[in-house]
């Protein structure tokens, strides 16, 4: 029998209605305000389909799942009893006993907070799928709503799903709520997806699978790389692809450089690509589709900033994504912090798909 | 009372092919034996094709009878309507005459037939018992085991076997009309056997299907091999939709300025073009437009290169010279199966490079969307194929309506998308992907290739 350790972060997505963009630190002043608690009800619909499944579920005692699991006709083995008042602490507790019970997904109801709580002990180690509760929701490791939740749950405990890596993204919230956006990747989680039919070669179907596509692009990446230009490469697993391809030890969450096969500097800022742009004259950018409204720029490679992509020229960006990524945003985002290029950068745009294949694509600036 | 429908008589339609060959601007330049590289013979085809069929490839005759028995059959369908596409004109408000050709007549609803039935014929003219070929989603498959069954012969189709399993409705079309139809690779031949051995999950490709239909054919003798599209004599048995429709143009008095059709391997679209081409290559109408229309997913016309090609990925194929994006290349995963082909016909390409005609690339929505508007005002829903000039059709005639011309338009309606409705479906449900060929960093990509 397959387990699953459920969380629920009960105060997720109490901020939002009252105007907090967002929930840390802030409770009390959401209830003053008058919120009320809303991940009950999502985790309560995300579960509704999985009564009487055959699955172990492991869960915090009371308001964090056990009185859920309860309330839809699941007895849960409690694994963690809580204090008086939940933490993130409680959280990232509830993980780290899921991951020693072996536990076969982890399913958290929340936002990006709780999804950065989870990720930080789980990692990549097993599986986790968020049912959307929280007012922030960058991070590609949610469900479309409590329903699909359980449709993905039930495909997982069926053996009919594929793993893909998910970004797991937060703002910083004091930040946010001074109408700044500073949204980090944290790192790539382990998240269980139904995958599309894809036709790969002439006439076969394939199924295709997120790393299979990673690696078309990949491959056709290595051949128009052989030209001369200095390559910045944005953060993200679909352009850590590349570099692994390359044998160049890069890094998932930062921005690299490459020049004639050879990285030449690693995890660099802006400083640091400002002054390698001043060197030389021709310089290409090969960016990553971020998180799950699909950005480009503006979230996760921050470094690449207004002033770098001016010198390189908005003619020199290469979009890089995945089909399956493609087909779960409708369009892509640009928030670069300055609106001249945005502007400029909206509209129809190409991006590498697979081995020399693209997909036209609309921008949107914010 | 404006006509809608244009219709000749029966004993009006052609008894004649035209062959192009004798008046292109410069000969094609010779197709090559895929193993050797030295021009192709009549010996090398004769394994594979019926004699008749291997001089009209090569044949400097202007008109080729077509034969009673051929005439006969086509009589079921044929001769096409030509349309006044009166409600779509409405709707887009234009001043333009747009007209077509309606191939979606035939039994198996598209113009494939126009060849699949000569090349039966002349097969079981030669003594032949079956006929071996390949299809993909099952357009060709269908329409030459419908003529195999009409001239007594069997028809083998090796069908690409992911399609077979996911696409079943052209196989039972195909079954109904008595065909034997395997899902490719089987073990029936070598390069099917070689190809389950080396991946034993594949779902097949078009390559290996053509590879083990020509193998059939090479290793029975009572067996030949029919190709669907590309080849001289594919298009020569199509430009009978193309004569019917200079009829028909006579009988109303008019004459196209504008002509457009999807490409795949050109057949349709050439047989169509050609006995209106040949009044512009004579001087006759210089200011004829033809326009090829093709997907931006594999845009061979308007991104490839005119070069000396395989055929086929298994490149068991003749090599000709065409527009090509390279054998080994795999186009995007769109919708209209039948465009998904790397190259194009030698005699369409050699009138593009010539200049005679022009070529335009479009993405998949706008494409559907374009089918949408033709489904809503005239009724018939087209395959994603023939879309394509859908599109173009309603582009120029919106030109019109700013430039107030009354140009006369005609498009090739080459077939009907009842087997298409996932496609449409999947319009519908806004999960269409715009899919393009990275034109200019494969450029790149292959400027900068590692010296030896």
């Amino acid at each position: 029998m397959k387990t699953i350790g459920f969380i629920v972060n009960p105060v997720a997505g109490m901020g939002g209605s009252v105007g907090l963009k967002g929930t840390d630190g802030l409770v009390e002043e959401a209830l003053r305000r008058g919120a009320k608690p809303m991940a009950q009800e999502r985790a309560k619909n995300a579960l509704e389909g999985l009564a009487g499944y055959g699955v172990k579920f492991l869960a915090c005692s009371g308001v964090m799942g056990g009185d859920i699991l309860r309330e839809v006709g699941v007895a849960p083995e409690i694994v963690y009893s809580l204090g008086e008042e939940t933490t993130a602490e409680d959280t990232r507790e509830a993980c780290r006993i899921f991951l020693k019970e072996k536990t076969d997904l982890i399913l958290f109801c929340g936002g990006d907070g709780t999804a950065r709580d989870v990720y930080s002990i789980v990692k990549d180690k097993i599986p986790i799928l968020g049912v959307p509760s929280g007012v922030k929701m960058h991070s590609a490791v949610f469900s479309i709503n409590p329903r699909t939740a359980a449709e993905v749950i039930t495909g997982f405990l069926n053996g009919e799903l594929q793993l893909k890596d998910a970004e797991v993204m937060d703002v910083d919230e004091e930040a946010y709520r001074d109408d700044r956006i500073d949204v980090k990747l944290f790192g790539y989680a382990k998240v269980p997806y139904k995958p599309e039919l894809v036709q790969g070669r002439k006439f076969i179907f394939n199924e295709e699978s997120d790393e299979q596509s990673k690696e078309n692009i990949a491959r056709f990446a290595l051949e128009f790389m052989r030209d001369d230009p200095l390559y910045i490469i944005g953060a993200g697993s679909t352009t850590k692809k590349i570099l692994d391809l390359m044998g160049l030890e890069g890094t998932l969450l930062g921005v690299d450089l490459v020049k004639d096969g050879r990285l030449i500097a690693r995890d660099v800022n802006e400083k640091q690509i400002l002054s390698f742009l001043g060197k030389r004259e021709k310089a290409k950018i090969i960016v990553g589709v971020i998180g799950a409204q699909g950005f480009i720029f503006g979230r996760g490679s921050q470094q690449i900033s207004p002033k770098v992509i001016k010198k390189v020229g908005i003619e020199n960006i290469i979009i890089v994504a995945t089909p399956h990524k493609l087909a779960n945003t409708p369009h892509l985002l640009v928030d670069t912090g300055d609106g001249d290029i945005d502007k400029k950068m909206s509209g129809f745009r190409q991006v590498v798909c697979g081995y020399r294949m693209a997909q036209r694509k609309k921008v949107l600036s914010t | 009372m404006k006509q809608t429908k244009i219709f000749l008589e029966e004993d009006e339609m052609p008894t004649k092919w035209y062959n192009i060959l004798p008046d292109l601007p410069s000969p094609i330049d010779p197709p090559l034996n895929p193993q050797t590289l030295k021009p192709l013979g009549p010996d090398d085809m004769k394994v594979i094709f019926p004699m008749e069929v291997i001089k009209q490839e090569m044949s400097s005759e202007r008109h080729i009878p077509i034969p009673e028995e051929v005439q006969e059959v086509y009589r079921l369908w044929r001769p096409s309507p030509l349309y006044r596409a009166l409600r779509l004109e409405k709707a887009l408000k234009t001043p333009a005459k747009i007209y077509y050709k309606w191939e979606g007549v035939s039994p198996p609803g598209s113009h494939k037939p126009n060849t699949a039935v000569p090349q039966a014929y002349y097969n079981a003219e030669a003594g032949i018992e079956r006929l071996s070929t390949e299809t993909g989603a099952g357009q060709w498959g269908s329409a030459l085991s419908f003529a195999t069954a009409l001239f007594d012969l069997k028809c083998t189709v090796y069908m690409v076997k992911a399609s077979y399993e996911q696409k079943p409705y052209r196989r039972i079309l195909m079954e109904t009309w008595g065909a034997e139809c395997f899902p490719s690779p089987t073990d029936k031949t070598n390069a099917g056997r070689m190809i389950r051995e080396k991946y034993p999950n594949t779902g097949g490709s078009l390559g290996i299907a053509i590879s083990e239909a020509v193998e059939d054919a090479a290793t029975h003798d009572n067996t030949n091999y029919s190709i669907g599209s590309v080849l001289n004599h594919v298009l020569l048995h199509q430009t009978i939709e193309g004569l019917e429709a200079k009829k028909q143009f006579e009988m109303i008095d008019q004459y196209p300025d504008f002509i457009c059709g999807c490409v795949g391997g050109g057949s349709n679209f050439g047989g169509m073009f050609i006995p209106f081409m040949e009044d512009k290559l004579k001087g006759k109408k210089p200011d004829l437009e033809v326009v090829n229309c093709e997907p931006a997913a594999c845009p061979t016309l308007t991104k490839g290169i005119y070069a000396y090609d395989y055929g086929d990925t298994a490149k068991m194929a003749p090599v000709v010279m065409m527009y090509t994006l390279g054998h080994d290349f795999v186009p995007a995963p769109i919708h209209a199966g039948g465009l998904r082909y790397h190259g194009d016909a030698p005699i369409l390409c050699k009138l593009y490079k010539e200049g005679y005609m022009k070529a335009k690339a479009y993405h998949q929505n706008e494409v559907f969307k374009a089918a949408e508007t033709f489904a809503r005002t005239e009724g018939f829903v087209v395959a994603p194929e023939t879309a394509h000039c859908v599109k173009a059709t309603i582009d120029e005639a919106l030109k019109c309506k700013k430039t107030g011309e009354e140009k006369v338009i005609l498009f090739n309606n080459s077939g009907h998308g009842h087997f298409d409705l996932s496609a449409y479906d999947q319009y519908h449900e806004g999960k269409l992907m715009d899919y393009e060929y990275p034109a200019d960093l494969v450029k790149q990509a292959l400027a900068n290739l590692p010296k030896p």
